[in-house]
């Protein structure tokens, strides 16, 4: 605990209740920048966020809006300027805490003059493992992530993907009861992608808590259980991604034919979302507008196309956010 | 294996795989073959030439790797981002830090030893004897690297690797001649002057304290109560190095 997040006062007081993985508790990062450290960048603002056991948790947000500070001051790499950030109950500082936890940073950098397995061993001999049992555990983390073959090839001979790969592996070796992992499938590809997914699944299920950050959708929407939306350093949306997708009142998509887009906005509904195609327009309207929309086109001459439920994304959701946020999408706040 | 053996072990295996460590201990060892030449021209001080040229030959080159390791050794790790997996390690700072010195001084220790044992051979070669003041010479000289290495390694944990080996290699130069410092003060007529060669005096380690080459050279016996002084001279200004680069590394934010 640094004396920064000591002197600073919480939200509410913190106490090491249960087991929750990962407990934030107003959390602020702001650095200081220029050539005479004069200005500061609000990276990270109050945070509040809590994970429970065996939850995969996404944090969702533009560049810049706090997901890599917020995962750095978990993992102890930057000291917070406000606020507290506890792993099982405890602080990251602590050693038996981090023995817990296996971290893929975003873009790793690895000992470039080790090969795959000695840095996975390096590392497992960090965890405190030792013998046959850490021969073992490299030989399976390095099949599970792929890299069975590749193994004995020192790092510099990598590409991106292969130095994934092997940093995820690392990641695994202690058997982790919560796994961080930092833009996992960057640099990866199609295969990749779908391999890390599915280590992240199978991790699931073995009932590791997992924290990861991205700005790839899919990814959130395929993985998670819980999602917070950071942008501009703060959190803007939290909840389950069922919750926060079904909590939008309906809408209705259609494609309308031989009435222009004028007269449709003349008719006095209002859209969500209005395009003009290639001799048609797309139309979106809550559900409520869709019947005396329909009618309203239809008495005028207009032909439906298609009429069909519109879902709300989460990548609906991640635009709304980045809006409410007035426009404030990349970078902390500077002052 | 703990994790602190661990990294230390790593870290010599990293030096290990260095070309520039390989090509250094090449060197020395072809330079130190290479005294035989020298002895070529020496009539009756074989002896003399031998320990000076070899004692000097394994002092430049290993102070020189020495200055490289050390000032390289954090902030490279800074810049290529692989300090972010081994800080979220279950390992404090404190303990990286020092198990990265301790790979360092095991990689100087190791060549040391190497080159010590060529210069011998060169010795029992030409029927010369190995004296105390050679084994206290070669002692110091571990000495002078340890405080040098925590010097670099305290530079590197807030300067680049460039600023990191000027500023080491200028204390080096400024520690061998901190004596001369200090009597040049004595003899200013200005006060200021004076003030200002005594507290470069005292804020910088006396590196000479440490070097007994020139007693090995004319075989004049050190003192085992000189070299405990030595010993404790060197291993106070690495601590205090240390300390230094653990305070400055435990609030260092790696962004």
């Amino acid at each position: 605990m640094t004396a920064a997040s000591m002197m600073a006062a919480p939200a509410e007081p913190l106490v090491s209740e249960g087991s929750a993985p990962v407990r934030i508790r107003g959390l602020s990062k702001t650095y200081r920048v220029g050539f005479f450290l004069n200005k500061q960048v609000k990276a990270l603002q109050g945070l509040d966020l809590d994970i429970m056991s065996g939850q995969v948790y996404g944090l969702l947000g533009p560049n810049g809006a706090g997901k890599s500070t917020t995962i750095k001051l978990l993992m102890g790499l930057v000291r917070a300027s406000q606020g507290q950030a506890l792993l099982f109950g405890e602080s990251p500082d602590r050693p038996h805490v981090r023995r817990q936890v296996g971290f893929l940073p975003e873009n790793p950098s690895l000992y470039e003059y080790l090969t795959g397995r000695e840095f996975v061993t390096l590392a497992g001999r960090i965890f405190g493992l030792s013998g046959h049992d850490l021969d073992q555990r490299v030989e399976r983390v390095l099949g599970e992530v792929g890299m069975g073959r590749a193994s004995d090839l020192q790092i510099r001979r990598y590409s991106k993907g292969m130095v994934q790969r092997t940093a995820l592996a690392q990641a695994l070796i202690s058997g982790p009861r919560l796994l961080v992992l930092d833009e996992p499938t960057s640099g990866l590809d199609p295969l990749g992608r779908r391999q890390m997914r599915d280590i992240i699944l199978a991790e699931r299920e073995k009932g590791t808590t997992i924290l990861f950050c991205t700005h790839i959708i899919s990814d959130v929407e395929a993985l998670c259980d819980r999602v917070a939306v950071l942008v501009g350093g703060r959190r803007v949306q939290e909840g389950s991604v069922q919750e926060l997708v079904s909590a939008r009142a309906p809408s209705v998509e259609m494609v309308v034919q031989g009435l222009p887009l004028e007269q449709l906005q003349s008719l006095g509904f209002v859209y969500e979302q209005a395009q003009q195609l290639d001799g048609r327009v797309m139309l979106r309207v809550p559900d409520a507008d869709a019947h005396p929309l329909l009618q309203a086109i239809i008495n005028r001459g207009g032909r439906i196309n298609r009429v069909q439920p519109a879902r709300f994304s989460l990548e609906d959701l991640f635009l709304e956010a980045m809006k409410q946020a007035g426009g404030q999408t990349v970078g902390g706040e500077i002052q | 294996m703990g994790a602190f053996t661990a990294m230390a072990w790593n870290g010599f295996r990293e030096a290990r795989r260095n070309r520039v460590t390989v090509l250094v201990g090449a060197f020395a060892l072809v330079l130190l073959f290479a005294t035989t030449l020298v002895t070529e021209v020496t009539v009756s001080t074989f002896d003399r030439v031998v320990t000076d040229f070899g004692l000097g030959v394994m002092s430049l080159l290993l102070v020189f790797l020495s200055i490289y390791l050390s000032s390289g050794l954090l902030s490279r790790e800074i810049e290529r981002r692989t300090i972010f997996l081994m800080v979220s390690k279950p390992m404090s700072r404190s303990r990286f830090l020092l198990a990265r010195l301790a790979g360092n001084m095991l990689t100087l220790g190791v060549l040391l030893v190497a080159m010590t044992l060529l210069f011998w051979l060169q010795l029992v070669l030409n029927l010369a004897p190995i004296t105390q003041p050679q084994l206290a010479a070669l002692w110091g000289l571990y000495l002078e690297l340890f405080v040098l290495t925590s010097a670099g390694f305290l530079l590197s944990t807030f300067a680049s690797q460039l600023v990191s080996a000027l500023v080491t290699t200028g204390l080096y130069f400024a520690g061998h001649l901190s004596a001369d410092i200090y009597n040049l003060g004595t003899r200013s007529k200005s006060e200021l002057v004076a003030w200002i060669c005594k507290a470069t005096y005292y804020a910088l380690p006396n590196l000479e304290r440490l070097n007994f080459r020139p007693r090995a050279t004319y075989v004049l016996p050190v003192a085992a109560s000189e070299l405990a002084t030595a010993t404790l001279f060197a291993l106070g200004w690495g601590a205090l190095f240390c300390v230094l680069a653990t305070l400055v590394f435990e609030r260092r934010d790696f962004r």
